[in-house]
């Protein structure tokens, strides 16, 4: 199957930096799932199939306020924290 | 600056987010609300924990089905939630659950009314389409600090609804009347608060311009997450001018994503736009499809409120109000409900009542309450009944002793401002205060005979009985003076009139 992707542009959007043999590994794997899924959409299937996963009212949650974790545990699980913040490298939405 | 050269125009589409009114998140347990500590709002579903799950929040559906309903929109059988996929750090799933291809509302239009030639002139009212509304779940909030950022997810999963307007909108002032309109609606019926000051209300606006009469629609640029009406209105000025500057030099517009600087008045471009299909979407597979039943439609259809233009002409139209008066009191459906009680208690003179409620009630209530407007800061702030000192019917006992003619208005301004204060009833002020009005026709007659024939007030006369109407105002005061003004002032009109013949 010819590829329906640009690795680059998919590290882009993924934020990440790949290496040459990075690049090559990924995208042969990415083949393999896209492959998977034309298979998927190939198949035969009844056209019901969707009710399957559809429910009616009952399975809402009411609007009842529960329990939280706290601050302390949220910015634990962070790998850096900074006054009950999660810190991350600075990122730009301002003016520029 | 916000005319636009005759032979352009411009064309505006508005996303509005709204902070739905709920306890919970939308698809988690959690509580919300403005002003806690960072991250003290969270719970595992909002962080997309390993082994949780999201459960959609009844309430946020059904405040979502009662923001269609009110605008008159198709409530669709089933509605379903997709993941819109990117990386951000204020998204702590790296994926948005939102509605994509089977949004919760479809269609429907909200009324508008453009500013008038003055502040007592109804002016231009037109309908705009809604597209559709989704509702989603809000994101974190960022803060920059020196080489880094800091995220608190207090925010990330509180409901939204994004309400999606066809491109319907003309000018800036169009897009200002859609959004106090919008607000008007969404507060009325209890769907959200809509307090931009804490964020509740947020905007993405959409221009483009072309030549009049081109059927084509321009090159559009999106500025986002705009927080206040003035923001908006001064967005799509600056846009319509710098798109109009560009074409007209030659050059051709950009589609791109841009902020405003709300600071400097000026907008600017984001970097790094993503398009729609690099946010990858595909229906998430942890909420099933969800039906709605036709019960639950019209069990929220009977909590719609009265739109607001309906009620505006109903007063004018039914109950004979200015409309000066008559859109002050539609702006706030607890006020306009409050104003309808006096008014049962007194049908004879609702413009009497709305005058003292839409003026002297209003304005004691925001000096005791004193906060300022803050989605909309041309908008008075809004008042609160509940501390109300004086109930409906005492202002229609008020209005009614004044009717019949007991207290002048001038008095009534008094025992107003007594009632405001004690909380009593106007009769009983009246009576203690000694104001009610002389109306013994005998005892009035002999004075109003003693000044006529005072030859200080001749010429007054003369000029009267030459046809001038107004000079018989010169005789009332002197009568006046003589009753220390407890005189019924029709009273001593009537009788001038019947011994000046």
């Amino acid at each position: 199957m010819a590829e329906g992707f640009d690795i680059d542009h998919l590290a882009k959007l993924a934020r990440l930096s790949l290496t040459a043999e990075e690049k090559a590994l990924y995208s042969s794997q990415l083949n393999q799932i896209l492959g998977h899924f034309q298979a998927l959409a190939n198949a035969d299937l009844p056209a019901t199939i969707d009710d399957a996963r559809v429910v009616d009212e009952a399975a809402l949650r009411s609007d009842e306020p529960g329990p939280v974790l706290g601050a302390e545990a949220v910015t634990r699980i962070a790998p850096a924290s900074r006054d009950g913040q999660i810190s991350v490298p600075r990122v730009v939405d301002d003016e520029s | 600056m916000s005319n636009v050269p005759p032979d352009w125009e411009v064309v505006i589409g508005l996303e509005v987010h709204v902070q739905l009114h709920t306890r919970a998140k939308v698809f988690a347990s959690s509580p919300w609300g403005f002003g806690k500590e960072p991250n003290e709002q969270v719970d595992p579903v909002v962080l997309g924990l390993p082994g949780t799950l999201p459960v959609v929040n009844r309430e946020a559906v059904e405040k979502s089905i009662l923001f269609g309903l009110v605008v008159g929109a198709e409530i669709p059988e089933r509605c379903a939630w997709d993941r819109k996929n990117y990386f951000y750090p204020d998204n702590p799933k790296n994926y948005q659950l939102t509605q994509k291809d089977f949004p919760v509302v479809v269609g429907g239009q909200v009324e508008i009314e453009l500013p008038g030639a003055s502040r007592n002139v109804m002016g231009e009212h037109k309908f705009i389409r809604i597209h559709h509304a989704h509702l989603e779940e809000d994101v974190g909030k960022l803060s920059h600090a020196g080489s880094g950022s800091l995220v608190d997810y207090n925010r990330a999963g509180v409901p939204l609804l994004e309400i999606v307007t066809e491109p319907d909108l003309r000018s800036s002032a169009e897009a200002e009347a859609f959004l106090r309109s919008l607000v008007a609606m969404l507060t009325q019926a209890g769907v959200a608060d809509c307090d931009m000051e804490k964020g509740q209300l947020r905007c993405d606006c959409n221009v483009s311009v072309r030549r009049r009469g081109a059927e084509k629609l321009g090159t559009r640029t999106e500025t986002k997450n705009l927080n206040s009406i003035s923001s908006v209105r001064d967005t799509v000025i600056y846009e319509t001018a710098r798109q109009i500057r560009e074409l007209e030099a030659g050059r051709s517009i950009t589609q791109e994503t841009r902020g405003w600087n709300a600071e400097l008045a000026r907008g600017y471009v984001l970097r790094d736009k993503e398009d729609a299909h690099d946010y990858r979407y595909f229906p998430d597979p942890d909420i099933p499809t969800l039906k709605i039943s036709r019960e639950t439609v019209t069990r929220l259809a009977k909590q719609v409120p009265e739109n607001l233009y309906d009620r505006q002409r109903r007063y004018v139209e039914k109950l004979g109000l200015p409309y000066t008066a008559a859109s002050v009191l539609v702006n706030d459906r607890a006020l306009a409900e409050w104003f309808e009680a006096a008014v049962a208690a007194h049908p004879a003179n609702p413009s009497g009542i709305a005058n003292l409620v839409a003026n002297d009630l209003l304005r004691d209530l925001a000096a005791s309450a004193g906060a300022a407007g803050a989605f909309d800061e041309a908008a008075p702030a809004p008042v609160s009944l509940a501390s109300c000192p004086i109930k409906p019917a005492q202002l229609a006992g008020l209005v009614k002793l004044t009717d019949d003619g007991v207290i002048s208005k001038q008095q009534a301004k008094e025992v107003f401002a007594e009632m405001f204060k004690t909380g009593q009833d106007a009769a009983a002020i009246v009576d203690a205060k000694g104001l009610r009005q002389n109306s013994d026709t005998g005892e009035l007659e002999k004075i109003v005979q003693e000044v006529i024939a005072d030859p200080a007030v001749a010429k007054s006369i003369a000029e009267y009985r030459a046809g001038n109407e107004k000079a018989i105002n010169a005789l009332k005061g002197p009568i006046m003076k003589r009753t220390q003004g407890k005189a019924n002032p029709v009273l001593i009109d009537q009788l001038l009139r019947k011994f000046l013949g």
